[in-house]
């Protein structure tokens, strides 16, 4: 294992961690679900990652492929779901 | 294990996303509001993320592995923008208006 991919690995946990303090505290609902977003965009390069370090890249690229298939239409049930149904105010 | 010029070439470009990342997830957490923060997360986020699979592509051996990196970043490329566009759509038709300068206290405008 490279110790440039550990780096990397770190910084990228470093970012996902920091985007989950919109989906806690983000004043509408549509911050929230930005930084869901967010999380999901960054898990498959983190998978990816992971697959290149551990040396099991051919595992992890479906799981990453099938893992980004599920999150993209979830989030795009998600904003069908919210969408015209208000939720604009700030709500803490 | 000897390192090669595409191997150097990857780790520049996974750097290079990895700073996108970066300055998305700063953009999503600093900038004003909800449409400023989604312009954050929609263009360095795809930039980030394409970069990152390029620079791991390079550095595989297979041509197997490289083709399906390919499909991960075109498949990354169609959805996010994709979902970005209909959260943004999503908030409009709810209702959030966008977020203007705040006027200054007596200002004649």
């Amino acid at each position: 294992m490279r110790p440039f991919l550990v780096v990397i690995l770190a910084a990228l946990a470093l970012a996902t961690t920091l985007s989950l303090y919109r989906v806690l505290h983000g004043p509408t609902l549509f911050d929230r679900l930005t930084g869901i977003g967010l999380l999901g965009t960054k898990t498959i390069v983190l998978l990816l990652l992971m697959g290149a370090s551990t040396g099991h890249l051919d595992v992890f690229l479906d799981i990453a492929l099938s893992y980004g298939l599920i999150s993209f239409l979830g989030f795009l049930a998600l904003a069908k779901y919210f969408e015209g149904r208000g939720g604009g105010e700030e709500r803490r | 294990m000897t390192r090669t010029l595409l191997d150097v070439a990857g780790d520049a470009l996974l750097l290079a996303g990895l700073l996108f990342i970066l300055a998305g997830a700063v953009g999503v957490l600093r900038l004003p509001d909800f449409y400023t923060r989604l312009h954050a997360l929609g263009s360095c986020d795809t930039l980030g993320v394409g970069l990152m699979v390029v620079g791991l592509a390079v550095q595989q051996e297979t041509p197997q592995l490289v083709l399906k990196m390919l499909l991960v970043l075109v498949f990354v490329g169609l959805a996010n923008p994709t979902a970005i566009h209909a959260l943004g759509r999503a908030a409009q038709k709810s209702g959030l208006d966008p977020w203007r300068r705040p006027e200054r206290e007596g200002g004649g405008a």
